[in-house]
């Protein structure tokens, strides 16, 4: 056994475009413990609901993450429509839900391009993020913008897609499910795939459920925990949703899930697209949240549960807005799969958290 | 599956650590810490879920500097958070699993979150002021609607022949007219010929619309003693003519 060193990781790494540092104390070519450091990137976009109106922070709020975006403007709404008791009609519901679930598609191919890339195989790369600007291209289309889509408001949405536009979505989806299930098929049966990742950061469901883990890295431990399964807004009308499980609790599990849910995603979108209801795309919003009101939120982003909390103080701007992201949440549990691993598949584990530090920061 | 459910409930500040050891025995989901900060000290919410219910825990009003002990031996996901709290709110968790001594975020301004900055400060007290005579405002407006119904039961207590008028329409104590008059004694003499001339020709609109008004009455009077196919064909005439009429007014007005 040789003496004890410690390696620093990032926070600017080849594999990982996010600004993560981690100090892996390795013994030989084994990982004995890792601690993450974080704090690079902290903006105080959370102070900023000081001196913004609610209205104006949702352009705030969808600026923490890049991936996210649609994600954080949609949880931020919700508290905040939960907080002044305003009901939004159910077409905006609906709209609402396809965006969020056309992020949840791109984020997840984003993903898995990069996963991709982490054990050298490039071309799956390029495949991977070829489909990603379609979707991408369906954004552009259906709101104008292909990152920050600024279409979710409080009380509402500020666009509609009208039947011919839904007709071209789905099309588009139809095309992409027929590329992406030849990409799929490769992923999870390739040796080259499967020996970077099998049994690869292992962790048990016992040790996921004492981590607090959510998103994909839980729910490939066997946790049977999906927000999107409590049927709120649009989800409620599915006919059926069941969360993607896996028991592997590895790398290629973590995988497997992912490349799911990419599926269970855009039938999802094709069904509530199908039972559209007619009617108006917004509520008018008016007043201020009470002084001292509280609301809080979940929310299954692309990398699990995000967690929102909003305190109003009787002025048109927040007393206090939380967003607590999946991937501070899952540090506990990345450290943990760290411990004991091979020095050469840190960067595959730290990968298949699908670590968003802008997020964790805000 | 469970539905979704969310509640506040306020948690004694000693019983954070006890509650955290309670919830894990209880099969709970610790889900978030956060800090809030107000007048009266800074705010702790702790969150757990299970089947759906997501439990807020609000520690209330902890003096700024303060500590308070970690649960992260209890789970040990709270570490980002009571790290993150540290470095902006202030607060010390004791017994922290790993703990970054205060170098967690690299902020420019030590526990920035406890800021109130004095711009934030003075817009929060104009916000309270204009709070305050808004409030003020509609007090003094319900007192004036008061004291108005008060003075017109009295009036319509001393006049009885005005009560009858008073069911029709809005009655005028003679206080109104008085005030009128003094108003109108020290203006322009001009200016008072025009707005005795605008007055008389409102209470002409006044009689002339109660006249059409008792001619309608007396009109349906009629019909309803009439047979009723006839008074459906009157009906229609009247109807016709009205139409016509219209017709007539609208074409002038091109």
């Amino acid at each position: 056994m040789g003496k004890a060193t410690v390696i620093p990781f990032g926070p600017q790494h080849p594999v990982l475009p996010e600004p993560l540092h981690l100090d892996l104390v390795v013994e030989d070519e084994t990982v004995i413990e890792a601690v993450p450091q974080i704090g690079f990137v902290h903006r105080g976009l959370e102070k900023l609901v000081e001196t913004r109106d609610y209205n104006q922070f949702i352009y705030v709020a969808e600026r923490i993450c890049g991936i996210c975006a649609m994600g954080h403007s949609l949880g931020y709404a919700e508290t905040v429509e939960s907080l002044m008791g305003v009901e939004v009609p159910k077409r905006a519901e609906y709209l609402r839900v396809i965006w969020h679930e056309l992020s949840r598609v791109h984020s997840h191919l984003l993903w898995l391009g990069l996963a991709a890339d982490a054990f050298g195989f490039e071309s799956m790369f390029m495949h991977c993020w070829r489909l990603r600007e379609r979707v991408l291209d369906i954004f552009e289309k259906t709101t104008g913008g292909r990152v920050i889509l600024s279409v979710v408001k409080v009380g509402g949405v500020v666009r509609d897609i009208d039947d011919a536009m839904m007709a071209q979505v789905i099309a588009t989806l139809d095309g992409i499910m027929d590329d992406y299930t030849k990409i799929m098929n490769t992923l999870l049966t390739d040796t080259s795939v499967k020996n970077r990742t099998v049994d690869v950061g292992y962790i048990s469901h016992k040790d996921a459920l004492a981590l607090s883990m959510v998103g994909p890295f839980a729910r490939a431990s066997a946790v049977n925990y999906d927000v999107r399964s409590f049927g709120r807004g649009a989800y409620g009308d599915l006919a059926d949703f069941r969360p993607i499980l896996d028991d592997g609790g590895d790398c290629f599990a973590r995988v497997k899930v992912r490349c799911l849910e990419v599926l269970q995603s855009i039938e999802i979108i094709k069904e509530l697209a199908a039972k559209m209801p007619a009617g108006d795309i917004e509520v008018a919003v008016k007043g201020a949240p009470a002084d001292g009101a509280q609301a809080s939120n979940v929310l299954e982003q692309p990398r699990g549960e995000c967690y929102y909390y909003a305190r109003g103080n009787g002025t048109k701007n927040l007393e206090r807005m939380r967003m607590r992201t999946p991937t501070s949440q899952n540090l506990a549990g990345m450290t943990s799969a760290l411990a004991g691993c091979d020095l050469a598949d840190v960067n595959m584990i730290i990968l298949t958290i699908d670590p968003c530090i802008s997020c964790t920061e805000r | 599956m469970a539905q979704f459910s969310q509640e506040f409930t306020p948690l004694p500040i000693e019983a954070i650590h006890d509650e955290a050891v309670a919830r894990k025995a209880g099969g709970w989901r610790y889900v978030q810490t956060l800090a809030v900060n107000t007048e009266a000290g800074i705010d702790l919410v702790y969150s757990y879920m299970k089947d759906g219910l997501l439990e807020n825990l609000v520690a209330k009003a902890l003096p700024a500097g303060s500590a308070v002990p970690s649960v992260t031996d209890q789970f040990l996901a709270a570490f980002v958070f009571e790290n993150e709290i540290h470095d902006l709110f202030g607060i010390t968790f004791e017994g922290l699993a790993i703990d970054f001594g205060g170098n967690f975020y690299r902020v420019a301004q030590k526990e920035p979150m406890t800021i109130i900055s004095p711009e934030l400060k003075a817009a929060r007290e104009k916000a309270a002021k204009v709070a305050a005579a808004k409030a003020a405002k509609e007090a003094a407006k319900a007192d004036r609607a008061e004291k108005a119904g008060e003075a017109q039961a009295e009036f319509l207590a001393a006049h009885p022949e005005a009560k009858a008028a008073a069911t029709g329409g809005r009655v005028f104590a003679p206080s109104d007219d008085e005030a009128v008059e003094a108003k109108l004694a020290g203006m322009d003499p001009e200016k008072v010929a025009r707005v005795r001339a605008a007055i008389a020709a409102k209470a002409k609109k006044a009689a002339a619309a109660e006249q059409d008004a008792a001619k309608d009455a007396e009109l349906e009077a009629k019909l309803a003693a009439m047979d009723p196919e006839k008074a459906a064909k009157v009906r229609a005439a009247m109807e016709a003519k009205a139409k016509k009429a219209a017709e007539a007014a609208a074409k002038e007005g091109e």
